[in-house]
């Protein structure tokens, strides 16, 4: 810790940087966003498990940008939602640089090769407790699935909070938005519910760095790390792509190869 | 529910399998009446929320059809599009939406007959599955 | 308000036998928006359009919807009708309840019923049309051909023939490709240089033909009619207005030592050279990696004796810009050449030549002056061994196609050695016989039965040496795989038929794709064969698959006439049912997000960046723009964007939400 804040007091002092966006101790156990822009104020930074947030979603906004070249305290999600954005031409190379609190020290990250590299060797699998979650929902009935689901689905509140705690849901319009035509309804009800989350789902299919922000943002619980998850998990069995791994690279739903598999079409 | 007839949307290609129905007509062939088609330019242009919306529109079963592989018009359009229904199918089936009421094919501008068996085949499959209750109580109607 | 007309047509009795057409248009009638429904006998017939045609008229529709036959059949014809009376075509659709209800369902109320829903949808989605304009592209009728073999040259012909400009660019010192190369052609046995140089001769002389040889495309832009190419024209070290080709400098150059890039390495040239004889220029070219001033700072012999003081040792690579409408790309092909083949010694032992080597000691202009001796020792060897498919149709090489041309050059090669040496003993190696050509089987059928080639249908597993022969070991599979053992002199391989090198750079340049083996790929593999995927780019020739000379001159005239038929106008024109993203005011404004999921997504490359800018100039925002020129309305971007920024006219969100909602929804919803 004491490394991350002599590093982000250095970056700041020798103006290689004009804000530092890390964590400061929050309530309720999760540590709050930081926006450190005097080098004095670096001692306020921490680091800990309780350090969940994916601040890259700072990086899209425009009041952010305007303070100028951010230093990012990064999580492994947060290093590969960075390279996503970069693949979706969203963030200048120079725009940024991550540091990355380790063991020994703080590692600093201050091309997109350089995060490349550091994100190959980190370990972008579902965890085991993931990834047997999934399977459990793959073992329920047709029947049982879409009870469980429309339970949730009935409390969504249509708030947006989700959308709201998304790096990757940066779009200016939202489909949601639109309403010529009116893709979905505009008030909180079962069908519409269930269409906005498919919608935020497939729209983030491919893309989704598995943060898991969307759900500690919902306000009523909704695990909706589920979808990113299951959505992650067939973008790699079916098309060997993983999103945020390169900042140049082909989005997995927007390209295709001609033998990719499809068995269910007659 | 013996007399229950179900309404099945199809979205196809204009190129092939839009072509091919209309052989499927030249030919005189029958199938069931239960089905009726849209035209898009190519499959690669089917956004995902049209099914949706055919779903939310009481739409009991879908016909998703394009060329077949290499066979595009545009070349890849259908390669996208396949792509996209794999996701697709897969996130419908974790919410528990019975993903047999899709039914994605290719069916070129020569086979007629692949459409109408097609088309008799989904109703028929349609038909068994009975009304899409589920989703069509979502929409607050009721089955009637 | 819309006022829609809805135009119900029998066919003679094909509609009206299973569908109740009075049914259709009394409901009809009663969709909301709808002013004016009747049904007719034959719409499509004279009078039939007059009906439609006399109601937009009198009745000021807004839309027309023509429930008859498939719009396949006749949309034009009743966008036509329309578009006479003023009415936009656009705003014109039809209601297929012919092939798709009326042929296809038994008469009855559910296919009266289905008649009325795809009505119904149609008026939807007519509501929601909008009056398009055709698109207007200026077309600059001037040609690029990239490549100067015989597909290169005869495109050039083709178009300067039709009377448009060409400029042709050619890596190499001169045109010809490996035509020029080559001794005599199947299956007819001419000589390849006496049918070539008279054409590259004539691109020499065309007064529509710009060429320039020693020279490669180093960027493309623009689109269809409007591209701009830069060609960097590499440093000859000559004055060409100058030189008069008098070849006094290549008699000269003390350096001579330098194995000859047209003689496939078994002739010498000199550091300033012309390729061959009848080089189109017949201009000389200092190889600088050679030459010895370059690599000494001593000697400028070449400079001292030049006649007219053409030498030009400082002179730097110029890049010339030209503007075109169309570009042919003629790039061709190689063959595989080097450590290959360690196990057939290719590479290793002088002996073991490829095609093109082949083709040099049979050419009367070759190294041996068409005596075939082997490069070894000059030996006139007694038995050779020609092997086809090396590589090719070999997945463990690499490579599973075939190369297309081997069977036949195998089987000339094997007639040529007959020719030139009584006695000689050929043997051909084999895997299948692929001889499909007009006269084509008749000339391998001669090769086998008059000029005594031995032919062995199995794989060669090893050559080596053993007492100055080179011993080929092999199984005859026709013969229960009996093992082979062969003493030869020489061995040719036909080694496989592979993509240029530097294809995939070009390919990249020219925003053309290419294959998983580098040949650049057609827009359709059965309709579209000489075009590319970017408009107004068009292939010919064996950069698209390896070919032969007739069907690279097919191909090749077949990219002109393209060429041609776009040049016939100075616009083209195109329907506007084209992907847009949007724009609004003040001043300008996007919803786009500029994410470019759709460019990747496009199959034409007809995405670009388009940067917003504000009053004072600063970057707002990099947005996507549709190119109308290469937007061939696919709509594959349309379904990508999450901001529903991009639209497809013609098939809009607007237009096919309305639809869907329309056909499930039996009166239930009309807005
Ligand atoms: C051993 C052998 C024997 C053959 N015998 C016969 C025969 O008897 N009969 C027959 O019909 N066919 C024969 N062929 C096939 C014949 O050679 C080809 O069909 C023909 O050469 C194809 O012509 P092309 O113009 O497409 O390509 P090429 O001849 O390869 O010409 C391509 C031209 O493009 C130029 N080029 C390449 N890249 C660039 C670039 N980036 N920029 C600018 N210029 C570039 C090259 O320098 C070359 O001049 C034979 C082939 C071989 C290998
Ligand atoms: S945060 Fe939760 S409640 Fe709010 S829109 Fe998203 S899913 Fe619905
Ligand atoms: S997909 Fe949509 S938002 Fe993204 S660049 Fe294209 S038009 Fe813009
Ligand atoms: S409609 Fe098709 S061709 Fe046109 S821009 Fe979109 S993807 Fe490209």
């Amino acid at each position: 810790m004491n490394a991350l804040r002599e590093k982000a007091r250095e970056l700041l002092a020798t103006k290689t940087v004009q804000v530092v966006i890390g964590y400061a101790p929050g309530s309720g156990g999760a540590a709050r966003a930081l926006f450190v822009r005097e080098a004095a104020q670096a001692g306020e930074l921490v680091f800990d498990e309780t350090c969940l947030q994916n601040l890259a979603a700072y990086l899209m906004k425009p009041e952010v940008r305007r303070l100028g070249r951010a230093a990012l305290v990064a999580r492994p999600a947060t290093l590969r939602t960075i390279l996503q954005l970069a693949a979706e031409n969203q963030l200048a190379e120079s725009s940024l640089l991550a540091l990355v609190p380790g063991a020994d020290g703080v590692l600093s990250l201050s091309t997109f090769s350089a995060i490349e590299a550091h994100v190959a060797a980190q370990d972008n699998d579902l965890s085991a407790a993931e990834k047997s979650e999934l399977e459990k929902f793959a073992a329920m009935g047709l029947d049982e699935r879409r009870e469980f689901w429309q339970e949730q689905f009935s409390r969504c509140l249509k708030c947006y909070a989700c959308r709201a705690a998304c790096p990757l849901c940066y779009c200016t319009r939202c489909t949601v938005e639109c309403n010529q035509p009116q893709w979905i309804p505009v008030p909180a009800h079962d069908l519409g519910n269930l269409e906005w989350n498919v919608m935020r789902a497939m729209h983030l299919a491919g893309r989704c760095t598995n943060c898991g922000d969307c759900s500690r943002a919902c306000p009523v619980g909704i695990p909706l790390y589920l979808l990113n998850q299951k959505l992650c998990s067939d973008v790699l069995s079916s098309f060997n792509q993983r999103s945020g791994m390169a900042a140049r690279a082909d989005h997995s739903l927007s390209t295709f190869k001609p033998d990719d598999p499809e068995d269910f079409i007659r | 529910m013996p007399d229950f007839q179900p309404k099945i949307v199809a979205f196809v290609c204009n190129w092939c399998t839009y072509a091919g129905a209309d052989l499927t007509g030249t030919s005189r062939m029958k199938y069931s009446p239960q089905v009726s088609i849209i035209r898009f330019p190519c499959t690669g242009r089917i956004d995902f929320m049209l099914l949706l919306k055919a779903f939310a529109s009481g739409a009991d079963g879908i016909i998703v059809s394009g060329c077949h592989p290499n066979d595009c018009h545009y070349s890849s359009g259908n390669f996208h599009a396949r792509r996209r229904w794999i996701i697709f199918r897969g996130l419908l089936d974790f919410l528990g939406i019975d993903v047999r009421r899709v039914q994605f094919s290719w069916v070129s501008a020569a086979e007629g007959a692949k459409w109408a068996q097609l088309v008799n085949e989904t109703s028929e499959r349609i038909r068994e599955l009975g009304p899409f209750a589920g989703y069509q109580r979502l929409r607050g109607l009721g089955v009637g | 308000m819309a006022r829609i007309g809805v135009f119900i047509c029998h066919c003679g009795e094909n509609i009206s036998a299973t569908v109740d057409v009075k049914q259709v248009a009394a409901a009809a009638a009663r969709i909301p928006g709808v002013a004016h429904s009747v049904e007719y006998k034959y719409m499509c017939s004279d009078p039939g359009q007059q009906l439609v045609k006399d109601a937009i008229r009198e009745k000021g529709l807004t839309g027309v919807v023509v429930a008859a036959c498939s719009p396949r059949m006749h949309e034009p014809t009743f966008r036509r009708a329309c578009a006479e009376t003023g009415l936009n075509p656009f705003l014109c659709e039809m209601a297929n309840i012919r092939e798709h209800c009326s042929w296809v369902h038994e008469k009855g109320d559910a296919t009266t019923e289905k008649a009325i829903d795809i009505v119904r949808t149609l008026v939807a989605k007519v509501k929601k049309n909008k009056a398009l304009q055709p698109i207007q592209v200026p077309v600059t009728k001037v040609a690029l051909v990239i490549g100067g073999g015989i597909a290169g040259i005869q495109a050039s012909l083709d178009i300067a023939n039709a009377g448009h400009r060409v400029i042709l660019v050619e890596r190499e010192p001169s045109i010809g490709g490996h035509m020029s190369q080559l001794s005599e052609t199947f299956p007819t046995l001419d000589c390849s240089q006496c049918i070539l140089t008279p054409r590259m001769v004539e691109v020499a002389q065309h007064p529509n033909i710009t060429l320039y040889s020693y020279a490669e495309l180093e960027s493309l832009d623009g689109f269809i009619g409007n591209f701009k190419a830069r060609i960097r024209r590499k440093a000859r070290s000559l004055d060409e207005t100058l030189c008069t080709g008098c070849g006094l400098c290549t008699q000269k150059c003390p350096t001579r030592k330098i194995p000859g890039e047209f003689d496939a390495g078994l002739g010498l040239r000199p550091a300033i050279y012309v390729p061959f004889p009848q080089a189109v220029p017949n201009k000389p070219v200092i190889d600088r990696e050679h030459c010895t001033y370059y690599r000494t700072g001593k000697c400028r012999l070449c400079e001292k004796i030049c006649p007219t003081q053409a030498i030009r040792f400082d002179q730097l690579d110029e890049i010339v810009e030209v503007e075109v409408g169309a570009v042919v790309v003629a790039t061709g092909f190689d063959i595989k050449h080097g450590d290959f083949f360690p196990e057939y010694g290719y590479g290793k032992y002088p002996d073991v030549i490829d095609g093109l080597q082949f083709e040099r000691l049979a050419s009367a202009s070759g190294p041996t002056l068409g005596e075939i001796r082997r490069p070894s020792d000059g030996k006139v060897p007694e038995t050779v061994v020609f092997v086809a498919c090396a590589g090719s149709r070999d997945p463990a090489k690499g490579i599973e196609y075939c190369s297309k041309i081997c069977c036949m050059y195998t089987a000339k090669h094997a007639m040529l050695y007959r020719h030139k040496v009584h006695g000689g003993k050929p043997y051909v190696f084999y895997m299948d016989i692929r001889a499909g050509g007009k006269m084509y089987e008749e000339f391998v059928r001669r090769a086998m039965e008059e000029d005594g080639v031995q032919y062995v249908r199995g794989r060669i597993s090893r050559v080596f040496e053993r007492d100055g022969k080179l011993v080929v070991k092999g199984a005859d599979t026709l013969l229960g795989a009996r093992p082979m053992e062969i003493e030869a002199d020489l061995v040719v391989l036909a080694t496989a038929a592979v993509a240029q090198p530097g294809a995939e750079e070009l390919a990249q340049k020219l925003h053309v794709s290419y294959d998983a083996h580098r040949f650049f790929s057609e827009a359709h593999p059965k309709l579209r064969p000489v075009e590319t995927n970017t408009a107004g780019i068009f292939l010919a020739g064996a950069c698209q698959a390896p070919k032969d000379i007739p069907e690279s001159v097919a191909q090749a005239s077949g990219a002109a006439a393209k060429v041609a038929a776009l040049f016939s106008r100075s616009e083209l024109v195109r329907e506007p049912l084209i992907a847009v993203v949007d724009r609004q005011p003040p001043p300008v404004y996007s919803s786009c997000v500029g994410c470019f999921l759709c460019q990747s997504a496009c199959p034409y490359q007809a995405i670009e960046k388009e940067e917003i800018r504000g009053r004072d100039g600063q970057l707002i925002k990099t947005v996507a723009r549709v190119n109308p020129g290469l937007c061939q309305g696919c709509g594959t971007c349309v379904a990508f964007c999450r901001t529903k920024s991009i639209d497809i006219q013609g098939f809009s969100h607007e237009q096919v939400h309305a639809e869907v909602l329309a056909l499930l929804n039996r009166g239930e919803r009309d807005a």
